[in-house]
């Protein structure tokens, strides 16, 4: 079930990046599939257990494997510093294209 | 000796990054200092050549980063050493900023990274530190054109790594474990996901077209930089696990085969001289990936021909082959252009030729006709450079920097040619002279007359990111095969 819903959550995503025609929309949806993605990590990790792995009392062995978390800590990092870029770029795009919208600045930049 | 070389390694790896960083303290020595760093992984290159088995760490726990080294990173490591080199020389007199340097530097070091990691975290990180130094660097001039083609290359690469990262936690599950030899008998989707984004990054088959545009409409320097080394960053993986795992290896050779075909038929119709660059890069993938055992030299040889080939393209009057029938180009430049096509070609005395005899005796029977019609393509579209006018009159000068730059590169090529000198037998030398005169032929009877435009729907955005779950579907059926 839970993975049911990770699963939807990164289509839905990879839908929002193909059919959203405005950019900023674009860059949300690719959000969308990235948390997606993050929770997938976290389910994967939640296997073996919920309970953080740090050893106390009455938790007995019900571990969460910290790898996958560790992991994904990286990549959260550094999706949040690619998505600023990306939202840079736009900021200075959106000057000259006040819509943002892909097919047109596509159109305009073409060779 | 071990430990010593575990230092060694840790210090090349690191030294791109401190440099990088450091380099803002000592603007002054921008140049000095990331041509240093060049020199520093040059060395490292031929020191790993040197190594008699190959090299594998488990740094900290059983968990942490896994690194592998052996002749086939050496090959990548040179190749990236030598073309940022040159890049460095050739913005020498240019007036880049400092800014510029330490992008380059720090793509430098992650290509690096890349090029010699063996898990799969680790190779994310170095793929997704390369998509930002290269952003940045696509996006140095500013103006609005070059920051949508940044923005669009950032977009479809880090949608790719998405699709990548999904597949390493299908891994991890399965095997507990990150390292490239968790792929044996990993699930079929999780290969296939995993692939997706490989195949995206290193520019192959279909979902490799995002390569033309951002490759040709980038600044000389960067389009070098690009084609030369930053696409195998997304190769090597592949030519890595093709050699590690034989369920991988079909594969990899069939998307090598398609790809070579692919790029080829694309460049042929080319008509502006950036874009057949670009086009011809997507295609000579597929030959590092149709016999990943000697993908390293060829990666090489094709690394330095790029590269020379894209500065001395950007020294040309046009873009257009059309306006440079019209337009005589100086004799020198000419003359360096003739040598990268006729090493990219595998005319001998060139590694360009060496490369290509060893491609072919290492390819399986199914690959033979494809790959040959492939080489004939790359002898067509670069005779389109061969038969350009040229005249001894200087029309406009080149730059200062031009000249060393593309001298290392085409002194890289002859001084390679040593690598593999058992390819001088008769047969293996009149091959390729047959295949360039036929090429020669057929471009001057048929396709310097025809025009065709071949459409470019592709290419669109989109459809760069549609195509990605068009091939997820492919992969899943080829793997499950």
């Amino acid at each position: 079930m839970l993975y049911a819903c990770v699963y939807a959550t990164i289509l839905l995503g990879f839908f929002g990046i193909l059919l959203k025609e405005n950019l900023v929309m674009k860059i949300i949806a690719m959000d969308v599939m990235s948390t997606g993605v993050i929770a997938l990590f976290v389910l994967v990790a939640a296997k073996g257990g919920v309970y953080t792995p740090i050893l106390a009392a009455g938790t007995a062995g019900n571990y969460a494997d910290p790898v996958p978390q560790a992991v994904i800590l990286t990549a959260i990092v550094i999706g949040f510093s690619i998505q600023a870029l990306m939202l840079v770029a736009v900021m200075k795009l959106a000057r000259d294209n006040p819509t943002l919208e892909t097919r047109a600045i596509e159109e305009e930049y073409r060779p | 000796m071990d430990s010593m070389m575990l230092v060694m390694t840790m210090v090349w790896l690191t030294l791109p990054f401190f440099v990088g960083f450091s380099i803002y303290l000592l603007p002054q020595s921008d140049r000095i200092l990331a041509l240093l760093v060049t020199l520093v992984s040059m060395a490292f290159a031929m020191v790993l050549f040197g190594q008699p088995a190959p090299l594998s760490w488990q740094l900290l726990d059983s968990f942490g980063v896994t690194l592998m080294a052996d002749s086939l990173s050496a090959f990548f490591i040179l190749t990236n050493a030598l073309v940022t080199a040159a890049v460095i020389l050739y913005c020498w007199y240019r007036g880049k900023t400092t800014f510029f340097y330490i992008q380059a530097i720090i793509l430098h070091g992650s290509v690096n990274a890349a090029f010699i990691c063996a898990d799969l975290i680790s190779l994310y990180v170095a793929l997704e530190v390369i998509g930002i130094a290269t952003f940045l660097l696509i996006a140095y001039p500013r103006s609005d054109r070059s920051l949508w083609v940044a923005l669009r290359y950032l977009f479809v690469s880090n949608t790719a790594m998405l699709f990548y990262l999904m597949g390493a936690a299908l891994i991890y599950q399965t095997h507990q474990s990150f390292a490239f030899t968790a792929l044996e008998g990993a699930p079929t989707e999780a290969v296939a996901l995993l692939f997706v984004g490989l195949l995206t990054k290193g520019g192959i088959f279909v979902s490799g077209l995002w390569l033309p545009l951002t490759h040709s409409e980038s600044e000389t320097p960067v389009s070098a930089m690009m084609s030369g080394v930053v696409v195998k960053a997304g190769v090597f993986p592949l030519v890595r696990l093709a050699l590690m795992l034989e369920d991988i290896d079909p594969i990899v050779r069939v998307f090598g085969a398609g790809t070579a075909l692919l790029g080829v038929a694309y460049a042929m119709f080319e008509k502006d001289t950036k874009r057949m660059l670009a086009f011809h890069t997507v295609s000579q993938m597929g030959f590092v990936l149709a016999a990943p055992e000697v993908g390293g030299f060829y990666a090489l040889t094709h690394g330095l021909v790029k590269a020379a080939l894209f500065l001395t393209a950007g020294a040309l009057p046009s873009r257009s082959f059309k306006e440079l029938h019209d337009q005589p180009i100086h004799t020198p430049i000419w003359i360096a252009l003739v040598i990268a096509s006729f090493s990219i070609s595998g005319f001998p005395l060139l590694s360009g030729f060496g490369a290509k005899v060893l491609t072919m005796k290492n390819l399986l029977p199914w690959q033979v006709i494809a790959m040959n019609m492939a080489a004939l393509g790359t002898a067509i579209s670069f005779a389109k450079f061969i038969f350009l006018p040229h005249s001894p009159v200087k029309a406009q000068a080149v730059k200062r920097g031009f000249w060393p730059a593309v001298l290392l590169l085409l002194a890289g090529l002859v001084v390679a040619n040593v690598a593999y000198y058992d390819a001088y037998s008769l047969a293996n030398i009149a091959k390729p002279l047959a295949i360039i005169a036929l090429g020669w032929l057929v471009y001057l009877l048929i396709i310097q007359r025809m025009v065709v435009k071949l459409p470019r729907v592709l290419e669109e955005f989109e459809h760069l990111i549609g195509v990605m779950s068009v091939m997820l579907m492919v992969l899943f059926g080829m793997v499950l095969a």
